[in-house]
């Protein structure tokens, strides 16, 4: 389920996805507008130190490869790979934008959105649209920023200069004409490692990890494509076409207008469209002088004549395109290294899953529960399900008795016992916490009840926990039980768990949970309590009534924590009193 | 008043079997084209259908289900829309094609009547308590309808010789060909004194799929309240 943000809203990166193999689409339209959007991989200072690190048509990816740009796909008018672990050091940002090439100002923008998809999943979405704009003309939609950890901020600020004046914000130069050139030529060799990416999802046919094996054959029914499958043919189309061709995205338009999109379609993998190298067996552009085949989009990187973009956006979302655009050339000439790749590389990302096409038989009707692959030692599987791969990282699994579900490979599971469990047994009748310690390798399934959960990675931080919402955790963590006394509270002690280090927590929670800000007059039912930051400071009140007063028995006094703490702590409730 | 709820109105219908929402069911029944469902899954319907609780066809197959108890299914045969649901729980629509499943007693929520269907005890495990005591293998040209616990995780055996290791009860369904045995994680020394938790589980090999729930919460409830 995504995570809405507003403007202004921040959150880790980790908080959403276990994965850092993000996949960043952006969705932005309005009528006879067409919108250049681009990454801008900044420094600690903000700017722009290395132009290799603006990513955007003319340069579809950094030099390591850990921004990519992907062309449109899934309803997204652009998209991003983005591998956060291969980002270089000196990108501390990356900030994406959308500017309006041509004529015309933001406020004219429809409804659209920033999204981030992990693991075949969409983990947020920031949405927009015009009202919020009024005369700019370029617009920082949302950060990707590094601040102790990668962590996601909805920007949505706009800009009255185009592309220019965000480059000269962010101490960028109008890069010359030849720049993208050079830029574009070293990136074709490279092109067919994309695919090789560790921790990536395989491209569709190549049946490479097991867990990915669909017995059937044909990509149609495999997980996370279905609603790719139709779309391919947007792909390869130029951007300024993008713009007709991203809103209506389940159109699936057969695509006469190129000889191109066959054989890009036809290609079994990634590395298959770029073996025609550009323009080479493509039939050259005529009109088109210029390298990417696109007369007007070179000179200066916003303003393009506004000739491509005049047709009306209707005319793309049809088989039969208008004669004076639909012609062969722009696709081939200007879409080619960028956004060639994209069928092939569209079925990692598995947009959510919407309208699967239901196949007969048990593989088919399965497949959109397969279990994801992803080469992390944590996966959540689905909001309730999560993998740990104890072959990653080589440490063992703490968990709690009889959470696992499932394991596959050699994994010995042992009593955890003596210290941790002898101290919370011994002080507490009817709390007790066992643990069992999953070692060996293969992969361990864990749930609980179908509770959600939530993996916490900790990077040297540390969190405090309620004993009963733990459901695993890495071994290479410390831990202590703490007691929270209180008169009142059932089994006469809370007890917590505070873990420090470097390592993952499993924190499992009934229902939605709700991330509080504490403040001075943040009170918390002791019962709904799931998870604090370690620096805020608990109390116990007992004044606040609640409505268990109401009970007969009862000692007519609720327990309830207040918390104190630096702003920035953060409390973690469930809608749930256990 | 009734915008609000206006947005759940059925679907067309467009198949045998179709999800209303994750948890809800809805079978197209024509006559001639019976169903098996469970007993008191049933949440609604429209057009003429009856209920046989208990036929004679089940009692046959399912003769050594439960001993005492008449068979959890009932045969439901008419024209017109069927809605079913078990407490919430995720139903998922499988359109067998020819394809076989064999199905835990908990976890089934109805099928084709025309489909081949059998009951089996699964070897080695009778001393589960309470379930896991006999499965349904379903095979043939027609629809099955499953429940989950949450939203289900389905995991590929791999055919090689890793065997794969499910605790029996999050275990919803797994494919026939599997070879199943019972097996007991912990070391004999871990079980003296204290519980530990996954004392057993089954172990699937060969090539195949599991589907796992994300709940060790078996309890048939649709049993419990009758």
């Amino acid at each position: 389920m995504p995570r809405e943000f507003q403007r202004g809203h921040k959150a880790r990166i980790s908080d959403l996805t276990a994965g850092t193999d993000l996949y960043v689409g952006v969705q932005i339209s309005a009528p006879g507008l067409t919108f250049d959007i681009s990454c801008f991989g900044l420094d600690a200072d903000e700017r722009l130190s290395d132009d290799r690190y603006f990513v955007f048509f003319n340069q579809p990816k950094s030099p390591e490869e850990s921004i990519q740009l992907l062309g449109a796909q899934a309803g997204d008018t652009e998209s991003f790979r983005v591998t956060l672990d291969r980002i270089p050091p000196q990108i501390h940002k990356l900030s994406f934008t959308a500017t309006i090439d041509g004529a015309g100002q933001m406020s004219q923008v429809g409804p659209g959105y920033l999204r981030i998809v992990a693991g075949g999943e969409e983990v947020a979405r920031y949405a927009f649209d015009g009202s919020e704009f009024s005369t700019e003309r370029a617009v920082m939609l949302g950060d990707i920023y590094l601040k102790d950890v990668w962590r996601f901020a909805a920007v949505g600020q706009g800009f009255d200069g185009g592309l220019e004046a965000l480059l000269k914000n962010f101490g960028g130069e109008v890069l010359e004409e030849e720049a993208p050139a050079p830029a574009q030529a070293p990136q074709q060799p490279q092109q067919p490692q994309t695919g090789g990416a560790p921790g990536f999802a395989p491209p569709i046919q190549a049946a490479a990890p097991p867990a990915f094996g669909v017995p059937s054959a044909p990509a149609a029914p495999t997980a996370p494509v279905p609603p790719q499958a139709p779309t391919p043919p947007p792909a390869p189309v130029p951007q300024p076409a993008a713009q007709g061709f991203a809103p209506p995205p389940g159109v699936t338009p057969p695509p006469p207008p190129a000889p191109q999109p066959p054989s890009v379609h036809a290609a079994p993998t990634i590395v298959a469209p770029l073996t025609p190298p550009p323009g080479g067996t493509v039939p050259p552009p005529p009109p088109a002088p210029a390298p990417y085949g696109h007369p007007g989009q070179q000179p200066p990187y916003g303003h393009q004549p506004p000739g491509p973009a005049a047709p009306p956006p209707p005319g793309y979302g049809q088989p039969t395109p208008p004669p004076g655009y639909g012609q062969p050339t722009p696709p081939p000439g200007y879409g080619q290294p960028p956004y060639g790749q994209v069928p092939g590389q569209a079925a990692p990302y598995g947009a959510p899953q919407t309208a699967a096409p239901q196949g007969t038989g048990v593989a088919a009707a399965l497949d959109k529960f397969k279990e994801t692959p992803t080469g992390q030692r944590w996966t959540p599987q689905n909001g309730k399900l999560i993998r740990a791969d104890l072959g990653i990282g080589g440490q063992p699994v703490l968990a709690r008795q009889g959470s696992m579900v499932l394991y596959q490979g050699k994994v010995d599971f042992s009593y955890k016992g003596a210290g941790f469990a002898g101290r919370i047994v011994g002080n507490a009748t009817g709390q007790e916490m066992q643990l069992m310690r999953c070692t060996g390798q293969g992969q361990v399934f864990f749930a609980e009840e179908s509770t959600h959960l939530h993996p916490v990675e900790l990077q040297g931080d540390a969190i405090c926990v309620s004993a009963e919402n733990v459901l695993a955790f890495d071994e290479s963590l410390q831990y202590e039980v703490r007691r929270i006394e209180g008169h009142g509270i059932p089994g006469g002690a809370l007890f917590t768990m505070q873990f420090q280090g470097t390592g993952t927590i499993v924190v499992k929670t009934h229902g939605t949970p709700v991330v509080l800000p504490v403040t001075p007059t943040t009170f918390v039912d002791s019962n709904a309590v799931v998870a604090w930051s370690a620096a805020a400071q608990v109390i116990v009140s007992s004044q606040v009534r609640m409505r268990r007063n109401a009970y007969p028995g009862h000692t007519g006094e609720g327990v309830n924590l207040q918390f104190r703490a630096a702003p920035g702590n953060f409390v973690v409730v469930q809608p749930y009193e256990v | 008043m009734n915008q609000p709820l206006a947005g759940y109105a059925p679907a067309p219908v467009t198949a045998r079997m179709e999800n209303h929402g994750s948890h809800m069911l809805k079978v197209a029944m024509q006559t001639g084209n019976d169903l098996f469902a469970r007993v008191g899954s049933m949440v609604a319907y429209e057009g003429f259908i009856q209920y046989e609780p208990n036929p004679p066809a089940v009692r046959q197959i399912a003769r050594d289900w439960i001993t005492g108890e008449g068979a959890p299914l009932m045969k439901c045969a008419g024209d017109g829309l069927l809605y079913l649901a078990d407490y919430g729980a995720d139903v998922v629509v499988i359109n067998l094609g020819g394809d076989a499943i064999s199905v835990n007693a908990t976890n089934l929520l109805a099928f084709d009547a025309s489909l081949q269907w059998g009951v089996e005890r699964v070897k080695g495990l009778a001393k589960f308590a309470g379930q896991g005591l006999w499965n349904t293998k379903i095979s043939g040209q027609g629809w099955v309808a499953l429940t989950s616990r949450g939203k289900p995780i389905v995991v590929d055996c791999g055919g090689g010789e890793n065997e794969t290791y499910v605790d029996p009860d999050a275990l919803v369904a797994w494919s026939p060909n599997l070879k199943v045995k019972g097996k007991r994680s912990f070391k004999a020394q871990s079980l003296i004194g204290r519980g530990s938790g996954e004392a057993y589980q089954m172990a699937f090999s060969g090539t195949g799929i599991v589907v796992v729930q994300p709940s060790e919460d078996s309890t048939d409830r649709l049993r419990v309240r009758g």
